[in-house]
Protein backbone atom coordinates (compact mmCIF):
# COMPACT_ATOMS: atom_id res chain seq x y z
CA UNK A 1 0.00 0.00 0.00
CA UNK A 2 1.11 3.50 -0.65
CA UNK A 3 1.61 6.12 2.03
CA UNK A 4 -0.96 8.85 1.76
CA UNK A 5 0.60 12.26 1.92
CA UNK A 6 -1.89 15.00 2.41
CA UNK A 7 0.60 17.76 2.88
CA UNK A 8 2.22 17.60 -0.52
CA UNK A 9 0.71 19.95 -3.04
CA UNK A 10 0.22 18.58 -6.48
CA UNK A 11 3.23 19.20 -8.58
CA UNK A 12 1.31 18.67 -11.79
CA UNK A 13 -1.19 21.41 -11.11
CA UNK A 14 -2.77 21.05 -14.49
CA UNK A 15 -3.85 17.44 -14.08
CA UNK A 16 -7.44 17.22 -12.89
CA UNK A 17 -9.05 13.80 -12.80
CA UNK A 18 -12.72 13.07 -12.49
CA UNK A 19 -12.08 12.46 -8.78
CA UNK A 20 -10.91 16.04 -8.38
CA UNK A 21 -13.78 17.55 -10.30
CA UNK A 22 -16.39 15.48 -12.15
CA UNK A 23 -17.57 18.53 -14.06
CA UNK A 24 -14.26 20.04 -15.01
CA UNK A 25 -11.66 17.29 -15.32
CA UNK A 26 -9.04 17.55 -18.02
CA UNK A 27 -7.60 14.04 -18.18
CA UNK A 28 -9.36 10.72 -18.64
CA UNK A 29 -8.08 7.17 -18.20
CA UNK A 30 -7.43 5.43 -21.51
CA UNK A 31 -8.37 1.82 -22.11
CA UNK A 32 -5.99 -0.48 -23.96
CA UNK A 33 -8.70 -1.19 -26.51
CA UNK A 34 -11.79 0.50 -27.84
CA UNK A 35 -14.82 -1.60 -26.87
CA UNK A 36 -18.21 -1.84 -28.51
CA UNK A 37 -21.37 -2.77 -26.65
CA UNK A 38 -23.92 -4.79 -28.63
CA UNK A 39 -27.40 -5.94 -27.72
CA UNK A 40 -29.38 -8.88 -29.06
CA UNK A 41 -33.11 -8.29 -28.95
CA UNK A 42 -35.28 -11.31 -28.27
CA UNK A 43 -36.86 -12.60 -31.47
CA UNK A 44 -40.49 -11.62 -31.89
CA UNK A 45 -41.32 -15.03 -33.34
CA UNK A 46 -42.25 -13.53 -36.70
CA UNK A 47 -39.22 -14.59 -38.67
CA UNK A 48 -36.92 -11.78 -37.65
CA UNK A 49 -33.70 -11.20 -39.48
CA UNK A 50 -30.81 -11.82 -37.10
CA UNK A 51 -29.15 -8.66 -38.36
CA UNK A 52 -32.07 -6.65 -37.14
CA UNK A 53 -31.92 -8.25 -33.74
CA UNK A 54 -28.21 -7.61 -33.17
CA UNK A 55 -27.66 -3.89 -32.56
CA UNK A 56 -24.56 -1.89 -31.91
CA UNK A 57 -25.19 0.37 -28.92
CA UNK A 58 -22.02 2.40 -28.36
CA UNK A 59 -18.21 2.31 -28.48
CA UNK A 60 -15.91 3.77 -25.83
CA UNK A 61 -12.22 3.98 -25.05
CA UNK A 62 -11.94 5.48 -21.57
CA UNK A 63 -12.78 4.35 -18.05
CA UNK A 64 -14.90 7.44 -17.55
CA UNK A 65 -17.03 6.74 -20.62
CA UNK A 66 -17.63 3.18 -19.48
CA UNK A 67 -19.08 4.44 -16.21
CA UNK A 68 -21.15 7.04 -18.00
CA UNK A 69 -22.83 4.12 -19.74
CA UNK A 70 -23.01 1.78 -16.77
CA UNK A 71 -23.58 4.04 -13.80
CA UNK A 72 -26.71 2.84 -12.07
CA UNK A 73 -28.76 5.88 -12.90
CA UNK A 74 -27.99 6.02 -16.59
CA UNK A 75 -30.80 3.86 -17.71
CA UNK A 76 -29.06 1.07 -19.45
CA UNK A 77 -31.34 -1.84 -18.71
CA UNK A 78 -29.70 -4.14 -16.15
CA UNK A 79 -29.25 -7.73 -17.27
CA UNK A 80 -31.67 -8.85 -14.55
CA UNK A 81 -34.42 -6.78 -16.21
CA UNK A 82 -33.87 -8.05 -19.76
CA UNK A 83 -36.42 -10.25 -21.51
CA UNK A 84 -35.56 -13.91 -22.12
CA UNK A 85 -33.37 -14.52 -25.17
CA UNK A 86 -31.61 -11.15 -24.83
CA UNK A 87 -27.82 -10.84 -24.85
CA UNK A 88 -25.34 -8.11 -24.10
CA UNK A 89 -22.00 -8.42 -25.89
CA UNK A 90 -18.94 -6.31 -25.11
CA UNK A 91 -16.41 -6.84 -27.90
CA UNK A 92 -13.28 -5.18 -29.13
CA UNK A 93 -14.11 -2.66 -31.82
CA UNK A 94 -14.23 -4.14 -35.29
CA UNK A 95 -15.26 -7.62 -34.18
CA UNK A 96 -18.89 -8.57 -34.65
CA UNK A 97 -20.07 -10.84 -31.84
CA UNK A 98 -20.85 -13.68 -34.24
CA UNK A 99 -19.13 -16.96 -35.08
CA UNK A 100 -19.09 -15.96 -38.72
CA UNK A 101 -16.93 -12.89 -38.20
CA UNK A 102 -13.56 -13.54 -39.84
CA UNK A 103 -11.82 -12.88 -36.53
CA UNK A 104 -14.00 -15.36 -34.63
CA UNK A 105 -14.32 -18.23 -37.03
CA UNK A 106 -11.23 -20.06 -35.77
CA UNK A 107 -12.03 -19.27 -32.17
CA UNK A 108 -14.00 -20.53 -29.24
CA UNK A 109 -15.35 -19.52 -25.90
CA UNK A 110 -15.04 -20.08 -22.20
CA UNK A 111 -18.46 -20.13 -20.59
CA UNK A 112 -20.33 -20.78 -17.38
CA UNK A 113 -24.05 -21.31 -16.91
CA UNK A 114 -25.69 -20.04 -13.75
CA UNK A 115 -28.64 -22.38 -13.44
CA UNK A 116 -30.10 -21.00 -10.26
CA UNK A 117 -30.97 -17.53 -11.50
CA UNK A 118 -32.34 -16.35 -8.18
CA UNK A 119 -29.26 -17.39 -6.22
CA UNK A 120 -26.88 -15.01 -7.97
CA UNK A 121 -26.56 -11.30 -8.68
CA UNK A 122 -26.17 -11.40 -12.45
CA UNK A 123 -25.78 -7.63 -12.68
CA UNK A 124 -22.75 -7.66 -10.37
CA UNK A 125 -21.24 -10.70 -12.11
CA UNK A 126 -21.61 -9.17 -15.57
CA UNK A 127 -20.17 -5.89 -14.32
CA UNK A 128 -17.13 -7.65 -12.87
CA UNK A 129 -16.53 -9.55 -16.08
CA UNK A 130 -16.78 -6.34 -18.11
CA UNK A 131 -14.32 -4.64 -15.74
CA UNK A 132 -11.89 -7.54 -16.10
CA UNK A 133 -12.17 -7.20 -19.88
CA UNK A 134 -11.74 -3.44 -20.21
CA UNK A 135 -9.10 -3.36 -17.45
CA UNK A 136 -7.19 -6.03 -19.41
CA UNK A 137 -7.04 -8.50 -16.54
CA UNK A 138 -8.11 -11.53 -18.59
CA UNK A 139 -5.03 -11.89 -20.78
CA UNK A 140 -1.46 -10.66 -20.97
CA UNK A 141 -0.53 -8.06 -23.51
CA UNK A 142 0.91 -10.40 -26.11
CA UNK A 143 -1.77 -13.06 -25.89
CA UNK A 144 -4.06 -11.46 -28.44
CA UNK A 145 -6.83 -13.92 -27.62
CA UNK A 146 -9.72 -12.08 -25.96
CA UNK A 147 -12.34 -10.93 -28.46
CA UNK A 148 -15.11 -10.06 -26.07
CA UNK A 149 -17.49 -11.12 -23.33
CA UNK A 150 -21.18 -11.90 -23.48
CA UNK A 151 -24.13 -12.51 -21.17
CA UNK A 152 -27.12 -14.58 -22.35
CA UNK A 153 -30.50 -14.39 -20.62
CA UNK A 154 -32.39 -17.66 -21.06
CA UNK A 155 -35.35 -19.36 -19.48
CA UNK A 156 -33.37 -21.80 -17.38
CA UNK A 157 -30.12 -19.97 -16.85
CA UNK A 158 -27.88 -17.00 -17.28
CA UNK A 159 -24.68 -17.73 -19.15
CA UNK A 160 -21.55 -15.59 -19.24
CA UNK A 161 -18.99 -16.28 -21.95
CA UNK A 162 -15.56 -15.07 -23.02
CA UNK A 163 -14.72 -15.42 -26.70
CA UNK A 164 -11.19 -16.17 -27.82
CA UNK A 165 -9.52 -15.74 -31.19
CA UNK A 166 -8.23 -19.31 -31.37
CA UNK A 167 -8.85 -22.73 -29.91
CA UNK A 168 -5.17 -22.99 -29.05
CA UNK A 169 -3.84 -23.66 -32.53
CA UNK A 170 -1.84 -21.07 -34.37
CA UNK A 171 -3.86 -19.60 -37.19
CA UNK A 172 -3.21 -19.81 -40.92
CA UNK A 173 -1.72 -16.63 -42.27
CA UNK A 174 -0.53 -15.34 -38.93
CA UNK A 175 3.11 -16.06 -39.32
CA UNK A 176 5.26 -15.08 -36.40
CA UNK A 177 2.51 -15.69 -33.90
CA UNK A 178 3.91 -19.22 -33.77
CA UNK A 179 2.76 -20.69 -30.50
CA UNK A 180 3.15 -24.41 -30.14
CA UNK A 181 -0.02 -26.36 -29.45
CA UNK A 182 1.16 -26.73 -25.87
CA UNK A 183 1.71 -22.97 -25.45
CA UNK A 184 -1.57 -22.21 -27.14
CA UNK A 185 -3.43 -24.47 -24.76
CA UNK A 186 -1.61 -23.02 -21.76
CA UNK A 187 -2.57 -19.49 -22.84
CA UNK A 188 -6.21 -20.52 -23.10
CA UNK A 189 -6.07 -22.23 -19.71
CA UNK A 190 -4.60 -19.13 -18.10
CA UNK A 191 -7.36 -17.01 -19.60
CA UNK A 192 -9.94 -19.55 -18.41
CA UNK A 193 -8.61 -19.39 -14.86
CA UNK A 194 -8.71 -15.58 -14.86
CA UNK A 195 -12.24 -15.65 -16.26
CA UNK A 196 -13.26 -18.04 -13.50
CA UNK A 197 -11.73 -15.71 -10.91
CA UNK A 198 -13.60 -12.72 -12.37
CA UNK A 199 -16.84 -14.70 -12.04
CA UNK A 200 -15.98 -15.46 -8.40
CA UNK A 201 -16.71 -19.15 -8.91
CA UNK A 202 -15.85 -21.82 -6.39
CA UNK A 203 -13.05 -24.23 -7.17
CA UNK A 204 -15.48 -27.01 -8.07
CA UNK A 205 -17.58 -24.81 -10.38
CA UNK A 206 -15.95 -25.39 -13.74
CA UNK A 207 -15.87 -23.02 -16.70
CA UNK A 208 -15.87 -24.91 -19.98
CA UNK A 209 -14.20 -24.15 -23.28
CA UNK A 210 -15.55 -25.13 -26.68
CA UNK A 211 -14.67 -24.15 -30.24
CA UNK A 212 -17.31 -22.19 -32.16
CA UNK A 213 -17.32 -24.63 -35.06
CA UNK A 214 -17.74 -27.58 -32.70
CA UNK A 215 -20.78 -25.84 -31.30
CA UNK A 216 -22.12 -25.12 -34.80
CA UNK A 217 -21.73 -28.71 -35.96
CA UNK A 218 -23.28 -30.07 -32.81
CA UNK A 219 -26.50 -28.30 -33.71
CA UNK A 220 -28.85 -28.08 -30.78
CA UNK A 221 -27.01 -30.63 -28.69
CA UNK A 222 -24.27 -29.27 -26.50
CA UNK A 223 -20.78 -29.31 -27.83
CA UNK A 224 -18.37 -31.42 -25.89
CA UNK A 225 -16.15 -29.18 -23.84
CA UNK A 226 -12.50 -29.45 -24.75
CA UNK A 227 -11.03 -27.76 -21.73
CA UNK A 228 -12.22 -26.98 -18.25
CA UNK A 229 -10.79 -24.65 -15.64
CA UNK B 1 -29.48 12.56 -38.91
CA UNK B 2 -33.07 13.51 -38.34
CA UNK B 3 -32.61 14.19 -34.74
CA UNK B 4 -35.32 16.51 -33.43
CA UNK B 5 -35.58 16.75 -29.69
CA UNK B 6 -38.49 18.81 -28.45
CA UNK B 7 -36.15 21.28 -26.87
CA UNK B 8 -32.53 21.34 -27.95
CA UNK B 9 -30.63 19.65 -25.16
CA UNK B 10 -27.32 21.11 -24.08
CA UNK B 11 -24.44 18.86 -23.16
CA UNK B 12 -23.75 18.98 -19.45
CA UNK B 13 -20.46 20.21 -18.02
CA UNK B 14 -19.46 16.62 -17.34
CA UNK B 15 -20.19 15.57 -20.92
CA UNK B 16 -18.11 18.45 -22.22
CA UNK B 17 -15.27 17.63 -19.84
CA UNK B 18 -15.28 14.04 -21.06
CA UNK B 19 -15.14 15.20 -24.65
CA UNK B 20 -12.32 17.68 -24.18
CA UNK B 21 -10.22 15.77 -21.63
CA UNK B 22 -6.99 14.31 -22.93
CA UNK B 23 -5.80 10.80 -22.25
CA UNK B 24 -3.66 10.45 -19.18
CA UNK B 25 -0.26 8.86 -19.79
CA UNK B 26 -0.74 6.26 -17.11
CA UNK B 27 2.86 5.08 -17.03
CA UNK B 28 4.66 8.37 -17.15
CA UNK B 29 2.39 10.91 -15.47
CA UNK B 30 2.17 10.63 -11.73
CA UNK B 31 -1.22 11.60 -10.45
CA UNK B 32 -1.94 12.38 -6.84
CA UNK B 33 -5.42 11.04 -6.52
CA UNK B 34 -7.49 12.80 -3.87
CA UNK B 35 -7.53 11.32 -0.39
CA UNK B 36 -9.44 8.11 -0.21
CA UNK B 37 -8.87 7.17 -3.84
CA UNK B 38 -6.40 4.54 -4.89
CA UNK B 39 -4.24 4.83 -7.97
CA UNK B 40 -4.25 2.04 -10.53
CA UNK B 41 -2.30 -0.92 -9.20
CA UNK B 42 1.24 0.17 -10.11
CA UNK B 43 2.45 -3.41 -10.53
CA UNK B 44 0.07 -3.85 -13.42
CA UNK B 45 1.54 -1.00 -15.38
CA UNK B 46 5.26 -1.21 -14.66
CA UNK B 47 6.30 -4.02 -16.97
CA UNK B 48 8.56 -2.71 -19.67
CA UNK B 49 6.26 -3.99 -22.37
CA UNK B 50 3.07 -2.67 -20.83
CA UNK B 51 1.46 0.31 -22.48
CA UNK B 52 0.13 1.22 -19.07
CA UNK B 53 -3.54 0.80 -19.59
CA UNK B 54 -4.25 -2.05 -17.24
CA UNK B 55 -6.57 -1.42 -14.32
CA UNK B 56 -7.63 -3.61 -11.45
CA UNK B 57 -11.24 -3.96 -10.39
CA UNK B 58 -10.89 -1.96 -7.19
CA UNK B 59 -9.48 1.00 -9.08
CA UNK B 60 -12.25 0.86 -11.69
CA UNK B 61 -15.05 0.54 -9.13
CA UNK B 62 -14.04 3.86 -7.59
CA UNK B 63 -15.48 5.68 -10.59
CA UNK B 64 -18.92 4.18 -10.12
CA UNK B 65 -20.27 6.79 -7.75
CA UNK B 66 -18.15 9.62 -9.17
CA UNK B 67 -18.88 9.80 -12.87
CA UNK B 68 -22.50 9.39 -13.96
CA UNK B 69 -22.79 11.54 -17.05
CA UNK B 70 -24.72 10.07 -19.91
CA UNK B 71 -22.53 9.56 -22.98
CA UNK B 72 -24.50 12.13 -25.00
CA UNK B 73 -27.60 14.25 -24.88
CA UNK B 74 -29.41 11.80 -27.14
CA UNK B 75 -28.42 8.77 -25.07
CA UNK B 76 -31.93 7.94 -23.89
CA UNK B 77 -33.20 7.93 -27.45
CA UNK B 78 -30.29 5.85 -28.63
CA UNK B 79 -30.91 3.30 -25.91
CA UNK B 80 -34.56 3.11 -26.81
CA UNK B 81 -33.66 2.32 -30.40
CA UNK B 82 -31.15 -0.38 -29.53
CA UNK B 83 -31.88 -1.99 -26.18
CA UNK B 84 -35.48 -0.83 -26.00
CA UNK B 85 -36.97 0.74 -22.94
CA UNK B 86 -37.63 -1.17 -19.80
CA UNK B 87 -41.38 -0.82 -20.19
CA UNK B 88 -41.34 -3.31 -23.08
CA UNK B 89 -44.09 -5.83 -22.69
CA UNK B 90 -41.54 -8.59 -23.02
CA UNK B 91 -40.01 -7.52 -19.77
CA UNK B 92 -40.03 -10.36 -17.28
CA UNK B 93 -41.71 -9.90 -13.95
CA UNK B 94 -39.20 -8.84 -11.40
CA UNK B 95 -39.95 -9.90 -7.88
CA UNK B 96 -37.55 -7.53 -6.16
Amino acid sequence: TEPSTTTEKKSEGDIRTVFDDPENFNVKHPLMNTWTLWFTKPPSGKGDNWNELLKEVISFDSVEEFWGIYSRQNNITPTSDLALKSDYHLFKRGVRPEWEDSQNKHGGKWAFQFKDKKAINIDALWLHVMLAAIGENLEDEDDNEVMGVVVNVRRGFYRIGLWTRTVGKSLPGEAGKGRTAEQGKETLMKIGRRFKAALQLKENEMVEFSGHTDAAHAGSTRAKAKLTA
Amino acid sequence: ETNKPVEPAQPTAGMQALRSARFLQVRSELVNYPDGFKSPNPALNQSSKSRGRTYDKDFLLQFQEVFKEKPSVDWDMKLKETVGDSTDSARPQSAR
